[in-house]
């Protein structure tokens, strides 16, 4: 199939190198474009323009940060939506507004061009590993279509429902991996803090009813103290921004997810939005300082 | 002076009686032209848009809603922009973010209207009674033109600071008044799951550090189960709003307006909207399993 790539970051040059390996003639386009020169060593065809990737393309995949960029790289000047023939299909993978991915559908379904909204988990290990989980929502006829390609990306491909439904589900994904993130920072503050060794209360914990994959993964990047980035931090903090405004249109309260949100403000003003999420445990020490 | 008034609502109203009463030529518009009756019978005259209002007047006012009335009014199609002469002084009291503010600010000076964000507190009781704090950012010569009209509005007026400035004090008023609602009613709730009058502790905390204007008013309105606005509880939820997206934007923790945020949030969504933001109180209870 002729596939297009839009965003090749840390998840993004993985996910499309998994689709030019799976055979797919992949054209690509990266606002750095120098992003894109290992994909285009190994066969990737680089385009000037999103439009001239749409022209090239049957099934475009977007990997960006925010829901500004996607409407960038869809409706901006020379943005896809100028090249995309009537049938095509684009799979946003970024995580964005429930909102601003029923705006980008229905203004695309105007045009003939199918919207999915497929926000994944799994980071960048999962990327690599191509082992993501997809959320998808959208059309089920045009999930159909792409979900061969969505297979060389990842395990557990859900359909959730309508537009905005994966971007829901990735919203509700988040809650319950940063709230578990800094319930692990608060476990290991204490554990030091009370007299017990940090290794060895996740070590114990780990046998038991608080395991989790987030106490294994992230308890251990605190335990050791390794704050580099694998996913960093400031997106979850963007995250954050999109979860709470949701929960504001739904008018849910989420006093949770409102407390962690703070953390990661604070973790924001500390300057380490470009580390790992990990370092929720350094605010809690910043209070002690 | 002339004076243009635009957005007659529970707070434009009296706000504009008051310009008239202090013996001032007002010109006003609202959406609502019902809305407008009151003032055109109390001595106004009457504008077909905003543009028309900056025509005939030196100074524009505006209280609406949010962001989006004020920019629609200021700088949209028939906006104040489109009617202003060069020098008019621009002057908006409805509560939006500062950085809100700002954009319109900018946007005014291009057509060389100078703007002042002047937001207010005191409530409906505060605009009757031309007793309103006034928090105002903008230029000292804005703030000059515009002070024999505040004078004519408000009792305490302060010139806070740059353009911004005055958006960025009501946030804050409305961490402290948002978290004083809270507390109050965490406290009255707590007398009575203890068994204990509520009307008696408010009365033994008046006397103390716990004293607030919140306490003595706010609370006698729980203790009087009075839960018509006054404020609805829905514009805080709007405020709080405005307070949370900028300390997102900043990276500013503020732990106690979230949780506050999430109360009021749950409020609008389960049909409380409407009361006063007192009733945080019934919320608080249905939370704890109080008959109310």
């Amino acid at each position: 199939m002729k596939v297009g790539f839009i965003g090749l970051g840390v998840m993004g040059a993985p996910m499309a190198g998994h689709l030019l390996r799976a055979g797919h003639a992949l054209a690509v386009w990266a606002r750095r474009a120098d992003s894109a020169a290992p994909l285009v060593a190994a066969g990737a065809t680089q385009c000037p323009t999103p439009a001239e990737l749409g022209r090239r393309s049957q099934v475009v995949f977007t990997m960006v940060t925010a829901g500004s960029d996607v409407e960038g790289v869809i409706l901006g000047p020379d943005g896809l939506a100028a090249g995309l023939a009537p049938g095509s299909v684009v799979v946003d993978c970024s995580t964005i507004a429930p909102d601003a991915a029923r705006r980008l559908a229905a203004h695309l379904a105007g045009r003939g061009v199918a919207f999915l909204d497929a926000p994944v988990s799994g980071g960048a290990q999962g990327a690599r590993d191509a082992t993501l989980a997809i959320m998808a929502g959208g059309d089920a006829e045009a999930l159909e279509r792409v979900r061969p390609l969505l297979e060389c990306l990842g395990k557990r491909i859900v359909h959730v429902g309508p537009s905005g439904a994966g971007q829901v589900a990735k919203v509700c994904n988040q809650i319950i991996m940063v709230a578990a993130i800094q319930a692990a920072a608060e476990a290991v503050h204490l554990a030091a803090a009370a007299g017990a060794d940090p290794a060895r209360v996740r070590q114990a914990l780990a046998g038991g009813s608080a395991a989790s994959r987030v106490l294994d993964v992230m308890g251990e990047r605190m335990v050791c103290r390794d704050f580099a980035a694998g996913i960093e931090a400031r997106l979850h903090h963007k995250d954050f921004g999109i979860a709470l405004e949701a929960a504001r249109r739904a008018g849910v309260p989420m006093p949770l997810a409102a407390a962690v949100g703070q953390q990661l403000n604070a973790l924001m003003a500390q300057g380490w939005g470009k580390d790992d999420t990990a370092s929720l445990l350094k605010v809690l020490e910043c209070a002690r300082a | 002076m002339r004076i243009g008034f635009i957005g007659l609502g529970i707070m434009g109203r009296p706000m504009a009686l008051n310009l008239l009463k202090g013996d001032h030529a007002v010109t006003v518009w609202a959406r609502r032209p019902e809305s407008r009756q009151p003032l055109l019978i109390a001595g106004a005259a009457e504008a077909g848009s905003p543009a028309e209002v900056a025509r005939s007047s030196e100074l524009v006012i505006s209280m609406v809603a949010d962001a989006p009335d004020v920019a629609e009014v200021m700088l949209g199609e028939a906006g104040v922009a489109r009617g202003a002469a060069p020098g008019l002084v621009a002057v908006d009291m409805s509560t939006i973010a500062p950085a809100a503010a700002r954009d319109i600010g900018q946007g005014l000076a291009a057509a060389g209207v100078d703007f002042l964000d002047a937001p207010v507190s005191g409530g409906e009781v505060g605009a009757i009674a031309g007793t309103l704090s006034i928090m105002v950012g903008g230029s000292a010569a804005g703030f000059a033109t515009a002070q024999p009209a505040f004078a004519a509005m408000g009792k305490n007026i302060v010139h806070v600071g740059a353009s911004g400035a005055g958006q960025v004090a009501k946030a804050a008023n409305q961490i402290v008044t948002g978290m004083g609602v809270l507390a109050v009613a965490e406290a009255l709730a707590f007398a009575a799951k203890n068994g204990v009058d509520g009307a008696r502790v408010r009365e033994a905390l008046l006397g103390g550090f716990a004293y607030s204007k919140i306490l003595e008013n706010h609370g006698q309105r729980m203790l009087d189960r009075n839960f018509k606005p006054g404020f609805k509880s829905w514009m805080h939820e709007k405020d709080l709003n405005i307070v949370m997206q900028t300390a997102h934007e900043l990276g500013l923790c503020l732990p106690g307006a979230a949780a506050t945020a999430q109360m009021f949030n749950a409020m609008v969504g389960s049909g409380l909207g409407e009361d006063d933001s007192i009733a945080v109180l019934k919320l608080l209870e249905r939370l704890s399993g109080q008959a109310s």
